[in-house]
């Protein structure tokens, strides 16, 4: 699927890997996401509510074992990014490159795993869970693993996938079979990273969760472009995705949402 | 429930030769409603636990993870899919906790297996208190399967 240009009116932005953010991408990710902790989680545009929207509070509203799985989670980055937008224009989500070809060395982004960064407390690093979703995991005997978002990476002898397995799953041909291995790759690296990440719950609201997310999104956008097909069967497209005002099939193609995914761009002014 | 042993499941016959080139291992019905965990499979390996290594030679064929929902949150009968009225006027999106399938791919595994049947073992992972993997009684299904798939090429050759 190649990008129709022709269709773009504005320019699509794109999504960069999260080890390679220049100081000012950096800077702008942090900003939107301390923009959107600053609002109170009852307000929509939120960080408090996007997070919410996955598990806790109920309801979940995530989509999880059904060919919904991408389109949701489309939809839901998606949302969430132009929340971040609306703080920050120029933020984008980056993505964390998980694949690792070595699973004992596999680990969380700097930009994430650092409780400093150069403007002072870092928000990727771990963020407050809402009172709300904190509320209802106490009343059914369930707590929250903490009260602000924490993380175990590779405790229980879990490894991240190898990149040996994400190049075999974008040469999957059948979308289905795609689908599926994308997703126990995507368990995977939530069970891997634990903590707050390591439950659908509860999920949501760890910084990196965005991170995790739009590298399967990625991946769903290689494999697009490596089959020249959208992937979902036609009968889902009509589906719409809430809370999200959008349908399946609006989902099918990043550059109509306005971004896409670049290992690395370069461009310059002319006249 | 910590470990599930299966019967013996039969294999396709290796007289002429393997005539599949490609195993699964299919397993029904998930559920994902309890603690996030990982099921590890095993073939010919009936004593396997957490401790087992994940090498080839140890039986080790694959694993899955149950991405998983922690527990209920909600009010009676709110996790039970079967408590809902079902119609074809349904236009709601599939309950949250509807049962899952989980595929794993087992060829290599299954190919160093001599005879014609094999036991399939699977244990649940989690985090115990060392850091290390312990038994996780949070694995629920319905069925296995052990699928076989050949090509045209993969064909027996005919008797002589």
């Amino acid at each position: 699927m190649a990008t129709p240009a022709a269709l773009a009116t504005t320019r699509i932005r794109f999504r960069r890997d999260a080890a390679r953010l220049t100081p000012g991408q950096a800077r702008d990710v942090r900003a939107a996401y301390a923009g959107m902790l600053a609002l109170r989680d009852a307000d929509e545009r939120s960080y408090g509510h996007f997070a919410g929207l996955h598990g806790l509070p109920l309801p979940f509203e995530c989509q999880h074992g059904t060919p919904l799985f991408l389109p949701w989670h489309r939809a839901f980055l998606y949302s969430f990014e132009r929340a971040m937008r609306d703080r920050v224009p120029d933020a984008t989500l980056p993505w964390w490159n998980w694949a690792t070809p070595d699973p004992e060395v596999g680990s969380i982004p700097s930009l994430y795993a650092e409780a400093k960064s150069a403007d002072g407390a870092n928000p990727l690093f771990s963020v407050p869970v809402s009172e709300q979703a904190l509320q209802e995991g106490v009343a059914s005997g369930r707590p929250a693993p903490g009260s602000s978002t924490i993380r175990d990476p590779g405790v229980g002898g879990r490894q991240l996938p190898r990149d040996t397995e994400v190049a075999q799953l974008i040469e999957i041909r059948d979308f289905q079979s795609f689908n599926d291995a994308l997703e126990e790759l995507h368990g995977q690296v939530h069970v891997w990273t634990g903590g707050h990440m390591g439950a659908i719950p509860w999920s949501g609201f760890d910084p990196v969760f965005w991170a995790h997310h739009s590298m399967v999104d990625r991946l769903w956008r290689l494999w697009q472009m490596r089959h020249g097909t959208p992937g979902p069967p036609q009968e889902i497209w009509n589906q719409a995705l809430p809370p999200f005002p959008m349908t399946v099939s609006q989902t099918l193609d990043v550059t109509l949402l306005g971004y896409d995914y670049a290992s690395s761009t370069a461009s310059q002014a002319i006249g | 429930m910590e470990r599930f042993v299966s019967n013996p499941l039969a294999l396709p016959p290796h007289a002429d030769g393997y005539a599949w080139s490609d195993a699964q291992l299919v397993v029904y019905g998930v559920d994902h409603s309890g603690p996030s965990h990982e099921v590890r499979v095993f073939l010919d390996a009936p004593d396997a636990d957490a401790t087992t290594p994940l090498l080839l030679e140890a039986g080790y064929a694959g694993c899955f993870t149950v991405f998983g929902h922690g527990g209920c949150y909600g009010d009676d009968d709110h996790c039970n899919p079967n408590a809902r009225f079902n119609d074809e006027y349904d236009l709601r999106l599939p309950h949250q906790s509807q049962p899952q399938t989980k595929v794993v791919g087992v060829s290599e595994a299954l190919r160093a297996i001599q005879g014609d049947s094999v036991l399939v073992t699977l244990v649940a992972v989690e985090p115990g208190p060392e850091g290390g993997p312990k038994v996780s009684d949070a694995f629920r299904a319905d069925e296995l399967r052990l699928v076989t798939y050949a090509a045209p090429g993969d064909a027996n050759p005919p008797k002589a």
